[in-house]
């Protein structure tokens, strides 16, 4: 029979070889791994140790979301929008918009931006790892972290400031942000695959704070100067702030808010739709384009 | 001082013809069965060519390494020896050639799952530890060796706990060969693996790589560190300016050049003494200056009791004699030296410095000698 055998390692291409394999040759103390899944969950509990070892992750991206909010959202707490809804609740909203960009740009842009730069990533290269499953890991990651951030602020707004949730309108808000960890990802990676390592780190620092004060996350968007006011709708994250106040309050109070919910939700949704694609592409022709650099 | 300036005397212009006359012969001869060509390969690259703009890094390199090979790449600085390893590995497009490993393109994931490498700079994230770091590659491979068996193979059991931005350098290197043997890979790259290790780290380094080839495994390894080559390798390849000069095992190449080193305080002077029939290059000993009245030198030479006879029948001085034989480090010197014409320039800095800045593997080669 020449037909080849049924080993682990067929080959993906056609062998110059003319069909001679060499065998493997294991050691005897070597055994079998458990494959993808394996991969993804080693890799998944990886990412968590090392964020969560990083004093300046840890307090600069999941703290100080909740700090915010208790800074500037518990004096708040208690006052009443027309419809019923806390001020409370919709800084509760604001602050953890804030916190998702924040993680976007800091895990998926610094870190990665990081890691490229430290050799890491092409170490990495020289082995079977399926590339997508350190993508996987690091938005799964971040998922958990922005879930803490929103436990977190949550629990400050309940137990802190006796802010009255309704429950359907927050699970629907929570969701919404954890769609906005993964949807602002490609941000990120763009951030991490175009700019050198270094430069990328002070890029986000310089970026996601006037992002987030154009967005309105830290104060309403009518309060800002009109001429920054009129950039605002041509931002994602704007559109994101504006989705997840419509979450967690009705329309009437969300202009009551100084949010202006202007056009349809749907008009929001394609926008953070389009930055996640656009920002996609963008993240994977850096990616390519340093593929195709590191092999020069 | 360096050698190729002074007391080297005339170098012998018949070494770069020995070599390609010799060598030929050498490789076919090498690492058991991979000189045929329908013999399975562990590697085989054919035309192997990187260039970078003007810089011709790796020219034309043939090469095929069999099952259980275990071959040391030589070379100085700038020959092309990481070039060479990372475009065997993948990482690295040829401008042209191709490369196959295990019958497949080197990025191919069935390859991959196969391979393991040590490269020189590869940093795992700092926060991590030890043991993350080796348990999260393990997981990379269809097949691993266990976790404690990894650190204990890599001599890291000890700082299994303790975070990467915390190691040494040489704490680094053993980290990065655990990170390179987890998938126990049937082809493992070394890139200069012992640079940042010291005596006894290097000496249970390739206890370990000993093991590994004792599987059957095929271990291909770069190194500056000449006595390493000569005690592990079944083959050696000398290459510069991207160019294979020399391949064949450390026995031959130190048969193809002077095979011994006469040791001497003599009154005949290093350039008379280049002239003597048998003598293959002189130089004054390393320590020494050249414009001592009598410095001792260092005679490479095939026949050693001619050269002596020579001087004691024409009455000259011989004292502090000593007869060795020649080791590979001489010998690489030898034919990079003369291979390349003048060894300066960008390889200035590795073969010709070597003896003085190392004296650790000098005397090593001078007691041990090999057969």
């Amino acid at each position: 029979m020449s037909a080849p055998s049924s080993t682990a390692y067929r080959p993906t291409t056609s062998t110059t070889d003319g069909g001679h394999q060499t065998p493997r040759r294991l050691s005897p103390e070597a055994s079998r791994m458990p494959g993808a899944l394996g991969t993804l969950l080693a890799q998944l509990r990886a990412e968590l140790l090392s964020s969560a070892r990083v004093p300046e992750y840890v307090v600069g991206v999941v703290a100080v979301p909740i700090i915010l909010f208790t800074m500037f959202g518990l004096p708040n707490a208690g006052q009443q929008l027309p419809g019923g809804t806390d001020v409370g609740a919709m800084m509760f909203a604001s602050m953890s918009a804030y916190g998702v960009v924040s993680l976007a740009i800091f895990t998926f842009g610094v870190g990665v931006a990081e890691e490229r730069g430290k050799g890491w990533l092409r170490r990495m290269r020289a082995t079977p790892m399926p590339f997508w499953a350190y993508f996987v890991a690091k938005v799964v990651g971040s998922l958990a972290f922005c879930a803490l951030i929103l436990l977190g602020t949550w629990a400050v707004a309940t137990f802190g400031g006796k802010v009255p949730f309704d429950g359907t309108r927050l699970v629907q808000t929570v969701l919404l942000l954890l769609a906005g960890t993964v949807a602002f990802s490609t941000m990120g990676f763009s951030l991490a695959y175009w700019f050198r390592p270094k430069a990328a780190s002070a890029i986000g620092n310089l970026v996601f704070l006037p992002l987030s004060f154009l967005s309105g996350f830290f104060f309403p968007l009518d309060q800002l100067p009109e001429v920054l006011a009129n950039v605002a709708p041509y931002l994602p994250t704007y559109h994101f702030g504006q989705l997840v106040w419509s979450a967690i309050a009705p329309a009437s109070d969300v202009v009551a808010f100084g949010a202006h919910p202007e056009g349809s939700p749907w008009v929001h949704v394609a926008w953070v739709l389009a930055s996640f694609v656009g920002f996609g592409l963008l993240a994977r022709a850096g990616y390519r384009r340093e593929l195709s650099r590191a092999a020069q | 001082m360096t050698t190729g300036t002074d007391g080297r005397g005339t170098p012998p212009p018949s070494v770069e013809d020995m070599i390609t006359t010799h060598l030929p012969a050498m490789a076919a001869t090498s690492g058991s069965a991979s000189g045929s060509a329908t013999a399975p390969a562990v590697i085989r690259a054919s035309g192997l060519t990187k260039r970078y703009g003007e810089l011709l890094a790796v020219d034309a390199l043939d090469l095929v390494i069999g099952p259980g090979d275990i071959v040391a790449i030589l070379g100085p600085n700038g020959a092309g020896k990481s070039t060479t390893i990372e475009m065997l590995l993948g990482l690295r497009t040829p401008t042209s050639g191709e490369v196959r490993v295990f019958g497949d393109a080197p990025n191919a994931k069935a390859a991959r799952a196969r391979v393991g490498a040590m490269l020189q700079e590869s940093n795992a994230p700092e926060s991590l530890t030890v043991a993350e770091a080796v348990d999260l590659v393990r997981h990379y491979y269809p097949f691993a060796l266990g976790l404690d068996d990894i650190l204990a193979r890599a001599d890291l059991l000890e700082k299994r706990g303790s975070r990467i931005g915390q190691l040494s350098g040489g704490q680094q290197q053993r980290l990065n060969f655990a990170l390179a043997i987890a998938g126990d890979p049937d082809l493992l790259f070394l890139d200069e693996p012992t640079a940042a290790l010291d005596v006894e780290a290097r000496h249970l380094f390739w206890e370990q790589v000993r093991g590994l080839a004792a599987h059957g495994k095929t271990i291909l390894f770069s190194t500056h560190n000449l006595a390493e080559a000569d005690a592990l390798a079944d083959r050696v390849i000398l290459i510069n300016h991207g160019r294979v000069i020399a391949d064949g095992t450390p026995a031959q190449i130190k048969a193809t050049v002077a095979a011994r080193t006469v040791r001497l305080v003599t009154d005949v002077s290093a350039t008379d003494m280049a002239t003597f029939p048998g003598v293959r290059a002189v130089e004054v000993a390393p320590g020494e200056s050249a414009a001592a009245s009598h410095p001792t030198l260092l005679v490479q030479t095939s026949a050693p009791e001619d050269l002596l006879a020579r001087l004691f029948s024409g009455g000259h001085l011989v004292t502090q004699l000593t007869v060795t034989d020649t080791d590979l480090e001489t010998a690489f010197i030898h034919l990079v030296g003369t291979a390349t014409g003048s060894a300066t320039g960008a390889s200035g800095t590795a073969p010709g410095a070597t003896p003085d800045t190392n004296p650790d593997t000098n005397s090593n080669h001078v007691t041990e000698p090999t057969a």
